[in-house]
């Protein structure tokens, strides 16, 4: 769907922000671009919509070379949303969303209905926020009204960067979660900038990490956790990668995995968690303390035996090293 | 003090006609400021240097005593004889409103949050777009509080534009000087204050019904 080729950022005739980038993302693809700042995500982000200029390699979007494209044509074509959300205070919510679909020339009843149809989506009232101004929502709304607008001509692909940034961090992950849930209905083609490891492994099916313009390991987050393709991957992952790639599991894939049978005996000090809790959090509930096992229990309320210790080291064994 | 409503009661159509030539000179200037200083500063965004020079000389022309500048219009003018009267006037107020107008109109448009005019981009408006639908209204405050400024401006020194001839509530007051009138220098500084209040009342009504609600 998006295809970099060779693609070169000089500024100034000297400065190479973005380094010979080869990379494809598929259709349906959440991508994350991650790297400390000034590593030229957000500069390769800006090429794909032409809002920074390509100074040598090409890229290609459904087939099409960009700068063979209608600058506006295509931008209009592609969602695009920014850390400060970028709502324009002079017009209402359901203006700021439409924005696109006006441009485009829709008219009234289908913007109407689109409008509706969005805010269901990103879980606010059509009506009651239709009227309202930018500066009457809270961060948080604001920030998903701006991903509701990138969507709002239905793009196939969307350009987001850092658009969760600038939230605070219980806000963040509600945020993402719904985004995530939202990705799931929708599939777009998504590249996604972040210069948080949690946000990229939660949210990436798979991640680009960069430094001075080039990418060091373009791969699943499973992938760049357990097999780290250099110094500075490992390193920007962090020492305590094993810990953060827990979050990359479910418990029920630790059940499936090690074939965890219910046990018929009456434990004694225990705790419930569903089948559905990632493993990260499993841990740190063991690690607090609040029980020395944690009983399993499905959406049925189903029990599938308990989590120790001692079962979260076998499956790491088993999974993450590979043994 | 009962001298002074006895005149102005006496002298009432006189002195309603020189207010209604002093508004007609100062509307007029103030929407031909306005066609010119408003696209100059949304020009001027798209070119610093030129900016920076224009700005200068508007500041300049601010700093020319008007008295001084009519005077330098009187030879100028006479060429197609309009040496004094309403034209020189016209011009010269012109010329005054041009840096609140100018200067105000940039600064909005500059002052545009450069994320939102980096959002408008994005999304695929053209600049003209941009312009009408993001800049504009966003910068609406400041272009109209550099257009109040300049009109209460232009009624100020409308008043001396009557020493050229120009009539106006300026010409109560040079009379009054002549004839040692107090109660008509009286009037004519009274009506050119209510005069200033009335079109700044006014202009600040246009300015709320003309800006979103969403930009503060």
């Amino acid at each position: 769907m998006i295809d970099f080729k060779n693609v070169t950022k000089i500024y100034g005739g000297e400065v190479k922000a973005v380094d010979d980038i080869t990379m494809s993302v598929n259709e349906g693809e959440f991508v994350i671009l991650l790297g400390p700042s000034g590593c030229g995500k957000t500069t390769l982000l800006r090429m794909v919509n032409q809002l920074e200029t390509i100074t040598d390699g090409e890229i290609n979007v459904n087939g099409q070379n960009v700068k063979e494209m209608d600058k506006i044509k295509m931008r209009r074509n592609i969602g695009y949303v920014i850390q400060s959300n970028g709502l324009f205070p002079n017009m209402t919510i359901e203006k700021n969303t439409m924005i696109v679909p006006d441009l485009l020339g829709w008219d009234r009843k289908k913007k109407r209905d689109r409008f509706n149809y969005l805010m269901d989506l990103i879980g606010l009232n059509p009506d009651e926020y239709r009227k309202r101004y930018p500066h009457e929502l809270s961060g948080g709304q604001q920030q998903r009204i701006g991903v509701a607008r990138a969507m709002a001509s239905d793009p196939p692909v969307m350009l987001m960067d850092e658009p969760f940034g600038a939230l605070d961090p219980i806000i963040r992950e509600k945020v993402q979660d719904e985004f995530l849930t939202i990705q799931k209905e929708v599939k777009k083609t998504i590249l996604f900038v972040s210069h948080d490891i949690d946000e990229a492994v939660k949210m990436g099916d798979k991640i680009s990490l960069l430094r001075q313009g080039q990418i060091m390991q373009y791969a699943s987050p499973t992938e760049m956790l357990h097999r780290p393709k250099n110094d500075f991957v490992s390193e920007f992952i962090g020492k305590d990668r094993v810990l953060r790639s827990m979050s990359l599991y479910t418990v029920n894939d630790l059940v499936e995995a090690l074939g965890l049978k219910s046990k018929e005996e009456d434990i004694q000090d225990t705790k419930e968690i569903t089948i559905d809790t990632s493993l990260r959090v499993a841990l740190s509930m063991l690690l607090n303390k609040e029980a020395d096992e944690l009983l399993i229990t499905d959406d049925q309320g189903e029990a599938h035996g308990s989590l120790t210790f001692d079962l979260i080291e076998t499956f790491i064994n088993r999974e993450v090293r590979g043994a | 003090m009962i001298d002074f409503f006895n005149y102005v009661q006496n002298d009432w159509d006189n002195i309603f006609a020189y207010t209604m030539e002093h508004l007609q000179l100062v509307s007029l200037a103030i929407v031909i400021a306005i066609l010119i200083g408003v696209p100059l500063g949304i020009y001027l965004t798209t070119n610093k240097y030129l900016a920076e020079t224009v700005l200068q000389v508007a500041s300049i022309i601010l700093t020319i005593p008007s008295i001084a500048l009519f005077g330098i219009m009187i030879p100028i003018l006479s060429i197609i004889n309009q040496g004094i009267g309403f034209l020189p006037a016209l011009i010269a107020l012109v010329l005054y409103s041009q840096l609140p107008i100018i200067r105000n109109t940039y600064t909005a448009i500059q002052n545009v949050d450069p994320n939102i005019r980096d959002a408008a981009k994005g999304i695929g408006m053209t600049t003209f777009q941009r312009l009408t639908r993001v800049e504009i209204p966003n910068g609406m405050p400041l272009i109209m509080a550099g257009i109040r400024t300049a009109t209460v401006l232009n009624i100020g020194i409308g008043a001396i534009a009557a020493f050229i001839g120009s009539g106006g509530l300026g010409v109560l007051i040079n009379s009054g000087i002549s004839r040692g009138n107090s109660n008509m220098v009286l009037a004519g500084a009274v009506f050119v204050s209510l005069l200033a209040l009335v079109a700044d009342f006014i202009l600040k009504f246009i300015q709320k019904r003309v800006t979103s609600p969403g930009v503060k």
